[in-house]
């Protein structure tokens, strides 16, 4: 699914993406300033890919789609996916692909906007993601909205001769508890 | 894909066979393997012909292996992986182990995750197996991945809805270090001599 307009603060806006949008944000991911906590700067780069690609997202029941929009300029996009409507989980991400405009609060808004549409319109009990522990920027941008850390991964990734590790968040509705605890294991 | 034969002591994993469909059916709709969350579900109860083109599907699919679990000539269970990271593929995640609650207790679980992980590590020098898919309450898989080295990460608080509540998520890694630390011995084949000397 593609997400409808959410409009927030300092000129930050979600908005249902277009297929230009995607070809545009899909192309920022093969740079160097902005691949350094993302893929591996490959990817199947024709218009036909994108396309198929866009249609896909559309089609998908269990995503919700958007591009984030700064002062009107498409500048990334963000999502929800793996909707799972029985346990009303979900896992969230972001991208934004202009670097020349990273430190201005877009994602912090983007997160804050994404987050109560969550709660507000989907009625979900649970949001999830995996972010860069050294990407210190987008674990703010989600910390700001309310995600906690449940975990960390040692060894996530490698880039430039370091090893990477992930920070494994979650946040909960404001007004709801986080459900039944089950006390770990004392197997093994 | 279909995975090949990784043979443990009692327990086997072997190239699933058309003949398993019937059990593919059948744990797809016991309620006693569902309620282990997305570890014990591949698939949704469905019709003989969408079963077979789910079979097919993941015959092709070079991202995931499937293993029947066999223990002599019995079908005891199922195991089935994801390659992360592509093009690396170097990250196993564990996505569905499920032993028949018919044969659950005899030991097969372990045997099977070991010959699984040996075939991760020291077959397919893999850097790391993941899952994410464990119930806080399902002691019987964390006992296992717990056993053979795993380390708990992640606690995610919530996240499994069955039995009118929710239940809590833990995630498990284990690195090729850890696995060669604890399995020193764990060998699929014997090292080779020296050709040179020969």
């Amino acid at each position: 699914m593609f997400g409808p307009l959410l409009k927030g603060a300092n000129g930050v806006s979600l908005r249902t993406p277009t297929l230009d949008d995607r070809k545009l944000v899909n192309r920022w991911m093969l740079e160097p300033e902005t691949s350094r906590f993302w893929g591996g700067r490959m990817m199947d780069a024709r218009d036909e890919a994108f396309a198929e690609r866009h249609t896909k997202d559309a089609d998908d029941p269990n995503s919700v789609n958007w591009s984030i929009a700064y002062e009107d300029q498409t500048v990334g996009f963000t999502g929800l996916f793996d909707i799972d409507w029985i346990a009303r989980d979900c896992e969230s991400g972001l991208f934004i692909g202009r670097s020349d405009l990273y430190g201005r609060g877009i994602a912090s808004e983007t997160v804050r906007l994404r987050t109560e549409f969550a709660w507000r319109e989907m009625n979900l009990h649970r949001v999830h993601n995996w972010i860069s522990l050294r990407n210190r920027g987008s674990r703010r941008a989600n910390e700001k909205a309310g995600y906690r850390q449940m975990g960390l991964m040692s060894h996530y990734g490698f880039r430039s001769g370091q090893w990477y590790d992930d920070w494994l968040g979650e946040v909960f509705p404001p007004d709801r508890s986080a459900g039944i605890f089950v006390p770990p294991s004392k197997g093994g | 894909m279909f995975g090949g034969t990784v043979r443990g002591k009692t327990a086997m994993l072997r190239v699933p066979s058309d003949a398993d469909l019937e059990a593919h059916k059948r744990w797809a709709a016991d309620m006693r393997i569902r309620r282990a969350g997305p570890i014990g579900r591949w698939h949704e109860p469905a019709a003989t012909a969408t079963w077979k083109e789910r079979w097919t599907e993941q015959a092709k699919d070079k991202t995931s292996v499937l293993w029947s679990i066999a223990a002599g000539d019995a079908l005891v269970g199922y195991a089935r992986v994801r390659f992360e990271g592509a093009p690396l593929a170097e990250v196993l995640l564990l996505d569905q182990f499920v032993i028949d609650p018919a044969h659950a207790r005899m030991g097969y679980g372990f045997d099977a995750a070991l010959a699984l992980h040996r075939w991760a590590f020291d077959f397919m020098h893999l850097r790391m197996s993941v899952t994410d898919r464990i119930a806080a309450d399902d002691i019987g898989r964390q006992r296992i991945l717990e056993k053979l080295g795993h380390v708990r990460f992640g606690h995610g608080h919530a996240v499994y809805y069955r039995d009118g509540a929710y239940v809590d998520q833990y995630l498990y890694q284990l690195d090729r270090d850890g696995w060669g630390e604890r399995w020193p011995d764990e060998r699929e084949y014997s090292p080779l001599g020296d050709e040179t000397a020969r």
